[in-house]
């Protein structure tokens, strides 16, 4: 009688193996085509490996609990010569094994068990990578040389293997280049670039939500020097991660790092750039204590002489984009960062109140939070957001 | 006036038992019979006492040549066949090519290796053994691919006084022909550039230059201009072209008659990996004969070393990385 093998199938594009979890039916049962005989488990979902064909099965070579790649004989079904004939076998050859010589033992036991194959075969390059994505030794190093990235080729099209850049495109693409207008980007920009560049590499979301300002704005005009609405935004996202500063870790490896002080910086505009001062300790200060020091950091960075210790190692940064007129944007977190927190331009607003029955004036602003998604999800950066909408909605406590 | 690649080894043999008196020749059936290849034709008669049979001992042809060196002498042996050079290895290796280093006395001995595969000639008569020779310190290793170079560097390995391991193509020996000898060479260890282009380097030797010539011309109808360069010497390696030639093409394959494990290929390609990695746009590859012995039949002989057609879709494959 033919045997014909049980099979372990491909159960989705990205998956190399399974695990046995269960068997459905034993040796000697009689089996219908597409019966289920073994619950497999995969990384993603536990599903079934059904029977190829009508028949009896003589045994599974799979044990319980091990792991088998995509196309590893499971076991064996006997069936009719008909039944093989249906699925295309040559039924007049000789079948091995059908006499019970030992041709099918390396099916049987951990023998059977065959490594795990690579999903993707064949290609010098990954069949979807086009672009810049491969980049050959030469090209590495022509670009080292011009002192170029990665990301400088997105413009290029590849006219090499899965659209990879050859160095021919890109010789072809820098003479393109000089019959342009060229000028030398700043250091500044150059830096900035370079920061942008890197903080991309990850995957950024943005939540945002409206918050009302008046209370801010009537706080404001008590207090001598003026605090800036970004600093109110500031000291709200510093309280907040004082209370819970895991969102402001940063994911490197498999371990979180959580910050060590609250350190929190701010955007101000520079002549062709952005430069971020840092107010050290902006949970530990009130607000009156902390705008003198804001607004002495924000001239120094305008005339860029902001002091070392003004500079970097910040948890988070708060931009103004309403200062632009901008009612929503998705800055970008610097790139050891996990979080920037946006305030919008604040407009008039009809809200809705519910004790008077009717609409009422308010000074709305857009909150957005940009972060890493490979640390927090929409859920924990929406509860940040809300609990700094909550504090800048008491301005008396911050 | 047409010269074959066999006359050029005679001309060159003839030209060196006359400009020097210590020149002998050493071989089975070199005197009378003149070579199996006729390679020695009427030498025997033109320089009578020179061109001496030897019995059937590659041992004893190669340790006589080594006792004759000492003394002064400087021989040309043929061996009949490469594949049988191997009966005369210890003497090669362990002796020729220590002796200078054990006793600061030269030992300049050509060994004449008929080598390469011809059809139906088998795993006996087909051997391409460079490899082996060009393992060893001590030894040069020549492997000429035109009429010219055969006639040219014949003559320099007689004048070495090192011991050179010569080897001829035999399927070149009636097919390669030129009009007249030259008169002027590069020097030994010095590579040539047979055939200039931009866009790959095609690494050969031997025989496998005439091929991936024939291929460069394939190629070019397809509008990819070839770069092939021709080791001429295979020991010493002429690295400095070979690296010159790939920063021009940033694309490398190398073709070699001999099995693939180890061998020339392969130290071509460590060689530009180590010292030119950031001139590559693309992964080298090597075309090598399959690692079987040589087939008889030559349907299969076909199969198994590398040909036009199988040098033009490797070097396809590169182009299209």
């Amino acid at each position: 009688m033919p045997q014909i093998h049980i099979i372990m199938p491909q159960l989705g594009e990205s998956i190399a193996e399974a695990r046995i979890v269960q068997f459905l039916v034993k040796p000697g049962d009689q089996v219908e085509a597409d019966q289920d005989l073994i619950e497999v488990e995969t990384d993603k979902a536990t599903t079934t490996v059904a029977s190829p064909c009508k028949g009896r099965l003589e045994f599974f070579s799979a044990q319980l609990n091990e792991s088998y790649a995509v196309d590893t004989s499971l076991g064996l079904i006997e069936a009719s010569p008909e039944e093989a004939a249906r699925l295309g076998m040559d039924v007049t050859a000789p079948q091995k094994g059908s006499e019970g010589d030992s041709s099918f033992s390396t099916y049987k036991g951990n023998g059977g068990k065959s490594r795990v194959l690579p999903t993707v075969r064949g290609l010098p390059v990954p069949a979807n990578a086009a672009g810049a994505s491969y980049l050959s030794p030469r090209l590495k190093a022509r670009m080292d040389e011009l002192g170029l990235h990665a990301a400088d080729l997105a413009g290029v099209a590849g006219s090499g293997a899965a659209g990879r850049v050859t160095v021919e495109d890109f010789e072809k693409y820098i003479a393109s280049l000089e019959k342009q207008k060229m000028s030398g980007a700043s250091s500044m920009r150059v830096a900035v670039a370079d920061a942008m560049r890197r903080s991309w590499t990850r995957p950024l979301a943005t939540v945002g939500l409206p918050v009302a300002l008046d209370a801010v704005l009537a706080h404001r005009k008590t207090c001598e020097p003026k605090p800036g609405p970004a600093l109110y935004a500031l000291r709200a996202l510093a309280l907040a991660l004082a209370e819970n500063s895991a969102p402001a870790g940063r994911l490197v490896g498999s371990k979180i790092v959580h910050p060590s002080a609250i350190d929190v910086g701010f955007a101000v505009e520079a002549d062709d750039g952005v430069l971020v001062p840092v107010l050290r300790g902006a949970d530990k200060k009130p607000l009156k204590d902390l705008t003198a020091r804001y607004n002495e950091l924000v001239e120094l960075a305008r005339q860029r002489k902001l002091p070392p210790d003004a500079t970097g190692g910040s948890v988070a940064t708060v931009t103004n984009f309403g200062t632009f007129g901008l009612v929503w944007a998705t800055p970008i977190p610097l790139p050891e960062q996990t979080l920037v927190l946006g305030l919008g331009a604040g407009r008039k607003m009809p809200w809705w109140d519910e004790a008077k029955g009717q609409f009422v004036p308010v000074m709305e602003a857009y909150l957005t939070l940009s972060f890493d998604h490979r640390v927090l999800d929409g859920g924990a950066a929406g509860r940040l957001l809300q609990r700094i909408a909550q504090l800048i909605s008491q301005p008396d406590s911050l | 006036m047409s010269l074959t690649y066999l006359d050029a080894i005679r001309e060159a043999q003839a030209h060196a038992l006359r400009d020097d008196p210590r020149v002998f020749i050493y071989g089975q059936d070199v005197g009378a019979f003149g070579g199996a290849f006729k390679a020695t034709r009427n030498l025997a008669q033109e320089f009578p006492g020179r061109v001496l049979d030897a019995p059937i001992s590659e041992d004893a042809i190669v340790g006589l040549a080594v006792g004759a060196a000492i003394e002064g002498l400087r021989p040309i042996l043929e061996m009949q066949f490469a594949d049988f050079c191997s009966v005369g290895f210890n003497q090669i290796v362990n002796q020729a090519a220590t002796l200078f280093w054990r006793t600061n006395v030269p030992c300049p001995i050509t060994i004449r290796l008929p080598f390469g595969g011809t059809s139906g000639a088998g795993p006996f008569h087909s051997q391409t053994p460079e490899t082996i020779y060009a393992h060893y310190p001590g030894l040069i290793v020549l492997t000429p691919a035109t009429v010219e170079d055969a006639y040219a560097m014949l003559l320099e390995a007689v004048a070495i006084d090192d011991p050179v391991i010569f080897c001829e193509h035999k399927l070149l020996y009636r097919h390669l022909k030129a009009e007249k000898l030259p008169t002027e060479a590069l020097p030994i260890g010095k590579a040539r550039i047979a055939r200039e282009g931009r866009d790959l380097t095609i690494v050969a030797y031997s025989a496998m230059v005439q091929d991936a010539l024939e291929a460069a011309v394939e190629l070019a109808a397809e509008g990819w201009q070839i770069e092939i360069v021709d080791l001429r010497s295979v020991k010493p390696l002429d690295t400095d072209t070979v690296i010159a030639s790939v920063a021009r093409t940033g694309k490398l394959l190398c073709v070699g008659e001999a099995w693939p494990w180890g061998g020339v290929t392969a130290e071509v390609i460590a060689r530009v990996m180590s010292e030119g990695f950031g001139l590559l746009d693309a992964p080298p590859q090597r075309l090598n004969a399959k690692d079987t012995p040589v087939p008889f039949h030559p349907n299969l002989w076909a199969a198994h070393r590398p040909t036009v057609r199988a040098i033009a879709a490797a070097a396809r494959k590169i182009l299209r990385h």
